[in-house]
């Protein structure tokens, strides 16, 4: 087999986490070749690596095709013949296909400057075509588009000029926001531009893709590559066994299960975007995980139950009272509180001190004859800076000069002190480094154990595994398991998370 | 942002040990401006300068007769309606009809005197009510209809200008009100002789109503919860709903407010002139919001009332300055001024900001993640 892309000892050291630790990969040329791994196995890193948005610790080397290619680089890996389409695909919703393409790769112009337009129209509908996908409508707004066609688009940009040196294209989760059908097309302009002898890296959490388009697949787990072989030598089972590898021991959590009690959080019915039709139940003291990959409605159901957004049926009750959809206030009211996953966008107050973030949600407590007891406040968030040991040199410092996993601490500390008793936290550490995890898994126990129903969305099994009392897993928009003591396992979930309906026989 | 949902902890970035730790190394020009606190008081540096400068240069500016008295008072409806428009800012609103209302008050209160017989205090709440009216629909086109408020207001200042024309549509209208009514805001509330010219020291009573406006609205942004609220509002309007702030009531009331505040404007000078002219209110808005971000660079490094005050005070005096010094030019001096000190104002209180920025991208390349994954939060 012919070598195209080779790498050796790729390391990559984040503080307080190895994300890659001396990473060899070998790439074929003309074959399709899949990465997989769980979340933080380090195949983001090593696609971001690739495409000069990280730089490598020292000590790392590349060839492409024979040549030597510079690791960190994002432009002289394009120049050297690798092309890119990232999981948000980089398009402007407004612009149409020939804008989108041509603001990727330059125009085309005429006398005096002027844009032309027929040319780079022709231009958009060849690479559009190359793919297989000549119905595209390039006059339109991208956003008018079907999912795989904004994908196609975003494919032709990246192969623009593909003839004269595109020799690998990477492909990073490309089928995450695409329904079923539309993978499919996907496939089949991927296997079409194989055909055409360019080889492909294929990122992917759903496996049973990486059957159907990958010759070779390479595993990598807690940053380190386990193996790379054939596909065909692999099955489903063998795959998950590579990629999981061990069992995770539960570490000591102390709240119990108390499932008898009366439902803290009560969901029926619940429809909208892709979920249709969930309910669920989470008791006083009890913590129920909801695991899911991307697409399968995980995402959104932390949102319709907060009232972020509205969802379109279904009832929320929190003890009993019913809360009224798209109503984040009543929901507080009601006792439900809530993390919201994005901390940036949804999460943080960039302009207000860590203080004013901290006692945003109820400020009204150190209201005393007719104005706001400054000195109260700062006591007060001392307390909770403390409680929750956040690196902050007070409470008045902006929240922007605090980490990732303190400003995480702070939303954790608004919504504890609203003392709910009903907890719904999304994505609680994501983006966050292992000791801030570990410190937010304690909280998330303490508050179980003080009797609050928690309710925990995680795209990382194996901390949910750690934190939750059962598993409810969501597949195409339902809850397809439920995993609780013995069989609430990493493997179990994760196996049970990459079913498909039509598997399962539902 | 969405995008990286499923992979971010991957990206776990370590702690920034020391978040002061940037500060640390401000370069000399940086600490400088700091340490003279240039970034904060540029407006009050500014203010002394005209004092010594004009005071020593031109006989007349320390006068209270006719330059002193004649500030002070003057500017007291700008800064009504640079108030105006720092209510709805602190949310991320915009009003730009402040001045369109200004003069529907102005109108409304004139023409009541002129016409009818009932007193003219009833006019002056009439004006008031319309003002108050014409807000709650500015409130419900932005917060209901979802129509960006710099668009809404934008038309709604033409709907209003149409309002004022239909109701006095023969220029001027003076002389229409009871010695009692203009005595109730131009009273003179205390006055004692200016040091060594005999001259008397005396100010109105309106000068005192805007004094009180000016407060209340401090002490409702700075020390109530609706303030902070507001704060969290303009800073990111999604986090602040999802943390349980009422946005839109917010914006709403922001919106009433503040066209109460210029309808204020407008009764402050009809007992300051008892006049009306249709060259009044939409004139001063660009003096009105000029000092609004002029006076967001001072103090608090944020929009602020007592900043917003002192900015239009120091750009008054300074043109009483050259008004003084240049009696010919300050016609076309006078624009070119006012423009002038906001932009240099701002970029003095924005050169820190910069330093940080620049720094930052500096910084090895494990920081350099950070700060791109995070200057959502920090912008």
């Amino acid at each position: 087999m012919k070598q195209l892309l080779a790498i050796n000892n790729l390391s990559k050291t984040f503080p307080g986490q190895v994300a890659l630790d001396d990473v060899d990969i070998r790439l074929g040329a003309g074959r399709t070749h899949a990465l997989v791994g769980q979340n933080g196995s380090g195949k983001s890193t090593l696609i971001k690596i690739i495409a000069g948005y990280h730089q490598p610790d020292p000590g790392s080397h590349a060839e492409l095709d024979g040549e030597t290619l510079l690791l960190g680089d994002g432009r002289a890996a394009v120049a050297a013949g690798v092309r890119f389409v990232h999981q948000d695909l980089g398009l402007v919703e407004s612009l149409n296909s020939v804008e989108n393409i041509s603001m990727g790769v330059g125009y085309t112009t005429k006398r005096g400057g002027r844009i032309d337009w027929p040319a780079d129209t022709q231009r958009a509908r060849d690479g559009l075509d190359l793919l297989g996908f000549d119905d595209v409508d390039v006059s339109l707004p991208v956003g008018a588009l079907a999912p795989s066609q904004k994908t196609a688009v975003a494919l032709a940009r990246a192969l623009h000029g593909w003839e004269e040196n595109a020799k690998l294209l990477i492909l990073d989760e490309p089928t995450a926001s695409l329904p079923g059908d539309d993978v499919e097309r996907l496939f089949a302009a991927i296997r079409r531009l194989k055909e055409r002898g360019v080889a492909i890296l294929y990122v992917s959490h759903h496996l049973d893709e990486v059957f159907e388009i990958a010759d070779d697949v390479s595993i990598l787990r807690d940053g380190k590559r386990i193996t790379t072989m054939p596909t065909a030598e692999l099955d489903h089972e063998g795959l998950i066994e590579l990629m999981i590898g061990h069992k995770l021991e539960r570490s000591a959590m102390s709240s119990q299960a108390n499932a008898t009690g009366v439902a803290g959080l009560d969901v029926r019915g619940l429809r909208g975007g892709t979920i249709h039709g969930v309910d669920l139940v989470v008791r006083p003291g009890e913590i129920v995980g909801i695991a899911g990959i991307t697409g399968s409605g995980r995402e959104l159901i932390a949102p319709y139950i907060t009232g972020q957004i509205p969802s379109d049926e279904g009832s929320v009750t929190v003890f009993g009272k019913a809360i009224p959809n798209y109503d984040p206030r009543a929901a507080m009211d009601a006792g439900l509180a809530f993390v919201p996953a994005d901390r940036a966008t949804l999460g943080v107050l960039p302009l207000s001190s860590v203080g004013d973030n901290l006692t945003i949600s109820d400020l009204w407590r150190n209201w005393r004859r007719g104005r706001l007891r400054h000195n109260e406040e700062r006591a007060e968030c001392g307390v909770w800076i403390d409680r929750l040991q956040i690196k902050t040199p007070g409470p008045e410092v902006p929240i922007g000069a605090l980490s990732g996993g303190n400003q995480q601490k702070v939303l954790f500390g608004r919504t504890l002190r609203l003392t709910p008793r009903v907890l719904v936290l999304d994505e609680p550490t994501s983006g966050i480094d292992v000791k801030a995890k570990d410190q937010i898994l304690q909280l998330i126990d303490e508050a179980a154990s003080t009797g609050a129903a928690v309710l925990v969305v995680s795209t990382d099994t194996d901390e949910l595994v750690q934190v939750a009392h059962r598993i409810l897993v969501m597949v195409e928009g339902i809850i397809i398991d439920e995993l609780s003591g013995d069989d609430m396992t990493t493997e179990n979930v994760e196996r049970s998370l990459l079913q498909t309906l039509k598997a399962a026989g539902r | 942002m969405t995008s990286t949902i499923s992979d971010t902890n991957l990206d776990g970035t370590g702690d920034n040990p020391d978040p002061s730790g940037p500060q640390k190394q401000r370069n000399s020009l940086g600490s400088l401006v700091s340490k003279l606190g240039l970034n904060r008081f540029s407006g009050l540096y500014l203010l002394g300068a005209f004092f010594i400068f004009f005071g020593l240069t031109e006989s007349n500016f320390l006068q209270w007769n006719g330059s002193i008295e004649f500030v002070l008072t003057d500017k007291v409806i700008v800064s009504m309606l640079a108030l105006a428009f720092l209510v709805p800012l602190i949310t991320e609103t915009f009003d730009l009809s402040i001045g369109a209302n200004m003069a529907l008050s102005l109108v409304i209160v004139n023409k009541m005197a002129l016409e009818t017989d009932l007193p003219d205090w009833i006019g002056a709440v009439v004006g008031m009510f319309a003002c108050l009216v014409i807000g709650a629909i500015n409130g419900f086109i932005v917060v209901k209809l979802k129509v960006n408020s710099f668009i809404a207001t934008l038309g709604m200042s033409q709907v209003i200008a149409a309002l004022i024309l239909r109701i006095h549509d023969g220029g001027n209208i003076t002389a229409a009100f009871t010695q009692g009514y203009i005595d109730f805001g131009k009273r003179n509330v205390f006055s004692f002789s200016w040091p060594g010219s005999g001259s008397e020291i005396s100010l109105p009573y309106y000068f005192f109503f805007g004094l009180i406006v000016a407060f209340v609205i401090w002490y409702i942004l700075e020390h109530t919860p609706i303030g902070r609220q507001m704060f969290a509002t303009g800073g990111n309007r999604e986090a602040a709903r999802l943390a349980g702030v009422k946005v839109d009531r917010l914006s709403f009331g922001s919106l009433v407010v503040s066209a109460g505040i210029a309808g204020f404007a407008g009764l402050i000078y009809s007992w300051k002139f008892g006049v009306y002219t249709s060259s009044v209110g939409p004139p001063l808005l660009f003096t009105a919001v000029g000092a609004v971000f002029f006076g967001a660079s001072q103090l608090k490094g944020r929009p602020n009332v007592w900043g917003t005050i002192i900015a239009v005070y120091t750009l008054a005096f300074g043109i009483k300055g050259i008004g003084l010094r240049y009696p010919r030019q300050i016609s076309w001096i006078q624009p070119l001024f006012e423009g002038l000190v906001l932009i240099i104002a701002v970029a003095v209180a924005s050169r820190q900001a910069v330093v940080k920025v620049a720094r930052r991208r500096e910084e090895p390349p494990p920081a350099v993640e950070k700060s791109t994954s995070e200057t959502g939060a920090e912008s």
